[in-house]
């Protein structure tokens, strides 16, 4: 009976299969991509930046675990029993007060998905993928609002299949007497993208 | 910070629906998405219902049928819940005349193919593609 009586082997298979079947739902006309984004936006969370939002808010309130993360991402990450990487590379770059970092894939989406969750779609837009690189401040200002101080230098990350980056931003100010977990609510997925600031405490 | 009741938004209304749905299917009591994919066939799947496409008990009882499949002697598959909401998805579709296996075989196969060409296998880039200086010091 159905195409999938063969079991599936790899995750990137069951992925293509899924993607496949989406586009030939939206070919006959059962569903648009639109109601299937809605729907997922709902658990959206579930599968949400709450790990990456973890790990900050801990390297934030913990500097060695913070030396272990910029050391190597994948190993402190998995001290925190986030993993499923099938042997991906992360690494996790700081921003300063002199600099701002920003991740991308120029070539199609790939995206820290273990500690972020799905990408958002803007992401996956050809109109991001190729402005960021172009012009970067612009594009932060302009479709994010997020004016970069112009005496900071900003650098783009393109990721790989075999190489994610992602984003520690800065600890927000007025934050000293805050808990790992207060701050984790202030750890957007923007600020881990690199294309917003970690919020700030609501007042 | 004053918490919001997550059921008192819209999106928990959205929820709270999908949740109705949900509860009717064995095994849904909590499953976590692993992965990407599991979230997308899920969402489809209330989609689909959504637009019409099917009665809910029709979907039920296929995930039914393919956990049965599974429990009788598929077991040396691993336990991939949302796999089962696929195929349940897939049966159903199929049943409607709106899938063939063809179809969904030979689009998977073009998929693949765009992943494995077009996307990433170049090098892994170990600098910034772009940097924007300091404007100022």
């Amino acid at each position: 009976m159905a195409a999938t009586d063969t079991p599936l082997r790899t995750q990137a298979e069951i992925t293509a299969h899924v993607k496949a079947l989406e586009a030939l739902l939206i070919q006959k006309g059962v569903m648009t991509t639109a109601a299937v984004d809605r729907m997922a936006d709902i658990y959206e969370n579930e599968v949400g930046p709450q790990l990456g939002a973890t790990v900050v808010a801990r390297a934030w309130t913990d500097p060695e675990f913070k030396a272990r993360l910029l050391e190597d991402a994948t190993v402190a990450c998995a001290e925190v029993g986030i993993g499923g990487l099938q042997g991906e590379e992360m690494i996790v770059l700081e921003n300063t007060d002199t600099v701002h970092n920003v991740i991308v894939c120029t070539l199609c989406s790939c995206y820290p998905w273990p500690v972020l969750g799905l990408p958002p779609n803007w992401y996956k837009l050809p109109q991001y993928r190729s402005r960021i690189v172009r012009d970067p401040r612009g594009v932060l200002a302009e479709d994010f609002g997020f004016t970069v101080p112009d005496n900071v230098e900003i650098r783009v990350w393109d990721s790989s299949s075999e190489l994610r980056y992602w984003v520690m931003p800065q600890r927000p100010e007025g934050t000293d007497e805050m808990s790992a977990e207060q701050l984790q609510a202030l750890v957007t997925r923007d600020s881990m993208i690199g294309v917003g600031p970690a919020a700030t405490p609501a007042s | 910070m004053i918490g919001i009741r997550p059921d008192a938004t819209e999106l928990g209304d959205a929820r709270r629906r999908v949740e109705e749905l949900v509860c009717t299917i064995p095994g849904a009591d909590h499953q976590p998405f692993d992965q990407p994919w599991e979230l997308r066939v899920f969402a489809m799947a209330v989609a689909a219902y959504h637009s019409g496409h099917y009665e809910w008990s029709e979907f039920q009882l296929s995930l039914i049928e393919s956990i049965r499949r599974w429990e009788n002697g598929e077991a040396g598959v691993p336990w991939s819940y949302y796999e089962h909401w696929l195929r349940a998805l897939e049966t159903v579709m199929s049943s409607k005349g709106l899938l063939s296996e063809a179809a969904i075989d030979e689009e998977a196969k073009a998929v693949l193919a765009i992943t494995r060409n077009a996307k990433h296998q170049q090098k892994a880039q170990r600098d910034p593609v772009a940097v924007s200086r300091a404007l100022t010091t």
